[in-house]
């Protein structure tokens, strides 16, 4: 399934299209807009929390004297879909270092444009699938010792010194792109924006989240509806609901897992 | 002087930069050489350490063999390497699972101890309660000064523990207090070096793999 991804900033790529250079870049400029405009960082890595801590100690205490402090915090918790849910406010980001077929990463970071966030996944082995995080940042990893060895750790270090150096840069922390004018931009406009169902105990109505906070919507064409489900909207009214954690469960299937068993 | 006559030369002084390709393409240069140097760095220092590395697999491999645990211990990103290397040894992608323990891992511990009696102390006291002669303490310190570090490796040597220090820049005064190993990333770059000691860590972890 390939989900449009309505919310987040589109950076010019520059500098051989598709190489771990230029999604680092792009990724950096992303994160430090993101930071001027008041983002928390919110880093979950579910096998390996140490590399999530480490991240949001790099850019809550800097190595390098002089550097600002920015708020960056590990997630390591029970639920951590459900704490995120919480957690994050529209504007924030979230970063996650995990594997691919990480069912709970997968399912966050579907979620995370109807909270308004940006996302970036950082990994290693089998690449996401299209338009899976806002920033794709991927080793290939023949050897697949690069988590433990100091290769992902190269990656976020990289990561929190490009984003510093945007921030000598004060005239691009603003996406001139992202600024929204006339009737066009598809942040503002009703076009197919991801909700995230809070409560749908009505008939043909549900209370939603969206990257704009919380609305009441029809859900006439795509009842029944659950708590948690997402749905896109359009002028007010769901179009379409969303697979998620079903689309991972059968994809697991069909790779012959023993779940059929 | 006025600095307009040389604003030209800075098209972002002001903060009216306004093309973002330009710094993307630099950005993106900068993570290539960064990327290459840390390579380099890893490489020449597996190769330089490798001696030593042997050493020290062989004096861990024979703790583990003889009932021994290893204790791990690093301040801020070394905590979270010393949580990461435990983690390799406990539960490996291949070969034999082995003692090894965090002492960062726990903050009721961490900030009891800091509270009571000091943060100079929250490793020593762990290791005073946990060690005994025939385990091994394990500590990274990219300065190779960190004071908790050095106290418990003190600590560590009273006990009769194998020490392995990991350090950057010229490996401070760990590379001073006799540790029976001590590996050394000559670099000075706290993240460069930190890339290189985790490398280090792991041929450590493969070599003591390799003898069990």
């Amino acid at each position: 399934m390939v989900l449009v991804r309505v919310v987040g900033e589109e950076v010019a790529v520059a500098a051989e299209p598709g190489s771990l250079d230029a999604d680092l870049a792009d990724a950096s400029l992303s994160l430090a807009r993101r930071f001027a405009a008041g983002a928390t960082l919110w880093c979950w890595s579910p096998r390996w929390p140490e590399h999530a801590q480490h991240v949001a100690v790099e850019f809550v205490h800097p190595v390098i004297v002089g550097k600002r402090a920015l708020p960056a915090e590990a997630v390591d918790v029970a639920d951590p879909v459900g704490a995120l849910r919480a957690l994050v406010s529209p504007g924030d980001v979230l970063l996650a270092i995990a594997e691919a077929s990480d069912p709970d990463v997968r399912s966050a970071m579907l979620r995370a444009p109807a909270w308004g966030a940006g996302t970036i996944w950082i990994g290693t082995g089998a690449r996401p699938g299209p338009g899976a995080a806002d920033h794709v940042l991927w080793l290939d990893d023949e050897s697949g010792t690069a988590v433990r060895s100091g290769e992902i750790a190269l990656m976020y270090h990289l990561l929190w010194e490009l984003t510093h150096v945007c921030f000598e840069h004060p005239g691009l922390l603003v996406d001139r792109d992202a600024v929204c004018e006339g009737d066009v931009c598809v942040t503002c406009s009703d076009e197919g924006r991801l909700a995230e169902v809070i409560s749908a105990q009505q008939p043909c109505v549900a209370t939603v989240r969206t990257a704009a906070g919380r609305e009441e919507i029809d859900t006439t064409l795509v009842e029944p509806l659950e708590t948690g489900d997402l749905v896109l909207v359009h002028a007010g009214m769901a179009i379409e609901r969303l697979g998620d954690a079903a689309d991972a469960r059968d994809e697991r299937g069909a790779g012959g897992s023993e779940l059929g068993r | 002087m006025s600095h307009e006559g040389t604003d030209f030369l800075y098209p972002f002084i002001d903060g009216d930069e306004r093309d973002a390709s330009a710094l993307l393409k630099d950005l993106a240069a900068s993570a290539r050489g960064k990327a290459d140097d840390s390579k380099n760095l890893r490489v020449a220092t597996l190769e330089r350490c490798a001696p030593d590395l042997e050493v020290a697999a062989e004096a861990l491999a024979n703790t583990f063999r003889a009932g021994g645990r290893l204790f791990v211990f690093g301040n801020g990103g070394s905590a979270t390497d010393a949580a990461g290397v435990a983690a390799l040894f406990r539960t490996p992608p291949w070969g034999v699972q082995l003692p090894v323990r965090s002492l960062v891992a726990d903050e009721a511990i961490l900030t009891a101890l800091g509270n009571d009696v000091g943060f100079e102390l929250v490793f020593s006291r762990q290791l005073i309660a946990h060690a005994r002669r025939g385990d091994a303490a394990m500590g990274i310190s990219t300065s190779g000064n960190s004071a908790n570090l050095l106290t418990a490796f003190a600590e560590a040597q009273r006990l009769g523990l194998l020490t392995i220090g990991i350090a950057g820049y010229d490996g401070g005064q760990m590379a001073t207090i006799d540790l029976d190993h001590c590996l050394v990333v000559n670099a000075d770059s706290v993240h460069r070096i930190q890339e290189t000691e985790a490398a280090l860590m792991f041929a450590l972890w493969s070599k003591v793999q390799t003898r069990l």
